[in-house]
């Protein structure tokens, strides 16, 4: 048996009888009971994963019908509910919410007979780019437990990089997927706005994010949207994807495609390592037939601070009601008034988080809002009009995912610019709502590299066969684990 | 240039204590100093958009009966009311 497996190689195993549902589970317990007090990537397990792999095996046994997962095991990001199960969003403030729903990505993939392994780290409140910033520890790099893994989704990437489940569920407001994905080289999506349902996401900042899968392979990711993606009831903001099959004709190619290469985030401060890599992707993606033409975009140097304005607006609303009163810890209000209990409640918040509330009260309001708020959403209207005006040259626009490879731990975290400007190359498919997927491209100095493809509204099926494409030019090595 | 002044007020205003305040005003400050690069755009002619939904595409806005597993998870509460400290 071999945990490197893809969900699809998975599923034909299963189906063949190579080995059971609960062969592989076990495994991966296992497996994670070995490694992860060295990973850190998970801050919870599912103790009764072992006893719904026997459910499964069961059915199989009956020749009763079984859903399309056939029981592969899944991580999930701490920060998407799942009935009874704590919810900590990597804070100190939610260390004892059971969550009271599941959510509605979650309940699709159980409803299909995944298997959930349990809840993976972040940075608290999906606020940071490292899980420096998780209040319960930072999660490793697992090609190199000195190297940060990336964030918010830190956990869930190295999760699956380590072999630790199949896949995972992450969210991604300004990269939290795409990053972490780059810098554990797995695949991950950020799908168009509206595609996935939130319902069961803490909220962050609602107008940008959007959960997203993290897999081995970009045919694991197809899989994964044909469970999650399409119209929820519960979330008005989600669209009918008229139920795609994502898998379809990926192996088509990106012959005669057009492909433009983002000059504001290929040229400055790119590392020299990504830097060659970048330019062997665009020789690459020749080689597959596109027609490659760099395209600049005037308004991208000012995305970091518009996205940072508009997120941190959203925080500072959205982290209202950890006022311990409606959610937080065990805090007694007798002998309180209001207002000192509710800032002793957040003196739990970690110091990101703080901050960030303090931005988010600071930046839209009277007197400030027109320097910075206002401007953050004018800046997001210019760039949806430029975007859409490249779209209507370009199949896909490409760059590398992060600017950077991974780096140590505590390396850059006392800059918060430079944290910042880490999102350089993400936030833009955030602001506009287009889909954008990393896929692991290289390693170089035993440390990934991934590149990103960001698509036009709703063509996900044709951006997944992008990436596919790009990952059949790839061999890349196996995690040192 | 924004005050330590102005922060620590907004930090009050959003019911926050600040402990190490001299850390987190200066992240702050750096974070907003940066910011000033929307100084640098013009942006006379955008407007700001926003997507909008008929209302026909929302959902029913019809009574649903309260979860009582939410009730149950908050730590002060009598009957249908959440029990919050005195206000001053």
């Amino acid at each position: 048996m071999n945990l490197k497996t893809s969900i699809l190689d998975y599923i034909d195993d299963v189906k063949s009888g190579s080995y059971t549902v609960e062969e592989f589970i076990s495994a991966t317990i296992q497996r994670i009971k070995n490694i992860d007090g060295d990973i850190h990537a998970y801050l919870s397990l599912n103790d009764s994963a072992i006893a719904d792999a026997r459910i499964i095996d069961k059915k199989i046994a009956a020749g009763e019908q079984v859903g399309t997962c056939y029981g592969f095991p899944i991580s999930i990001k701490d920060n998407i509910c799942i009935t009874g199960t704590k919810t900590t969003c990597a804070s100190k403030i939610l260390e004892n919410f059971v969550a009271p729903y599941t959510a509605t990505v979650v309940n699709r993939l159980q409803n299909e007979d995944a298997v959930i392994t349990g809840k993976t780290n972040l940075d608290e409140f999906a606020m940071g780019l490292t899980t420096e910033f998780s209040a319960y520890g930072p999660t490793k790099n697992p090609w190199n437990l000195k190297y940060v893994p990336g964030g918010s989704s830190g956990g869930s990437a190295a999760s699956v990089a380590a072999d630790e489940c199949l896949a995972s569920l992450g969210s991604d407001t300004g990269g939290s997927v795409r990053n972490p994905a780059s810098f554990c080289s797995v695949v991950g999506l950020k799908p168009t706005y509206g595609l996935i349902s939130r319902y069961g996401l803490i909220s962050y900042a609602n107008s940008i994010e959007q959960i997203g899968p993290m897999t081995k392979t970009v045919k694991d990711c197809g899989f994964l949207l044909n469970i999650i993606a399409g119209q929820d009831s519960n979330d008005d903001t989600t669209i009918d994807n008229k139920q795609s099959d994502y898998l379809k004709n990926i192996e088509d190619g990106i012959d005669e495609k057009r492909v433009g290469i983002i000059k504001e985030m290929t040229t400055d401060g790119l590392s020299p390592e990504v830097s060659a890599a970048t330019k062997d992707a665009i020789q690459d993606f020749e080689k597959l037939g596109a027609n490659c033409e760099e395209i600049s975009l005037p308004t991208i140097p000012y995305t970091v601070a518009a996205y940072y304005t508009i997120t941190s607006t959203e925080a500072g609303s959205n982290l209202a009601r950890y006022d311990n009163i409606r959610y937080g810890y065990d805090l007694d209000s007798e002998g309180y008034e209001y207002n000192s209990y509710i800032s002793k409640a957040r003196a739990q918040f970690g110091p990101e988080v703080t901050r960030r509330i303090i931005l988010g009260g600071f930046v839209p309001s009277a007197g400030h809002a027109g320097k910075y708020f206002l401007k953050a959403l004018k800046v997001k209207s210019k760039l949806i009009s430029e975007v859409n005006n490249a779209f209507e040259k370009f199949d896909f626009l490409i760059s590398p995912t992060a600017p950077v490879q991974p780096f140590q731990f505590g390396e850059k975290i006392d800059d918060p610019v430079t944290l910042m400007l880490l999102d350089y190359n993400t936030v833009t498919a955030n602001l506009t709502g287009k889909p954008a997927i990393s896929v692991p491209y290289r390693i170089v100095g035993g440390l990934p590299i991934g590149m990103q493809i960001m698509g036009n509204n709703m063509n996900e099926r044709s951006l997944l066969q992008a990436a596919y494409a790009l990952e059949t030019k790839t061999e890349l090595p196996e995690v040192p684990l | 240039m924004v005050s330590e002044e102005e922060i620590i007020k907004v930090a009050k205003l959003m019911k926050i204590d600040l402990v190490d305040h001299v850390e987190h005003v200066n992240r702050i400050k750096k974070m907003l100093e940066y910011f000033d690069i929307l100084d640098q755009i013009d942006l006379s002619s955008e407007d700001i958009t926003s997507q909008e939904k008929m209302l026909s595409e929302l959902r029913k806005d019809e009574f649903i009966p309260n979860n009582k597993k939410l009730i149950k998870s908050l730590k002060n509460f009598r009957e249908h009311y959440v029990r919050a400290p005195k206000m001053n």
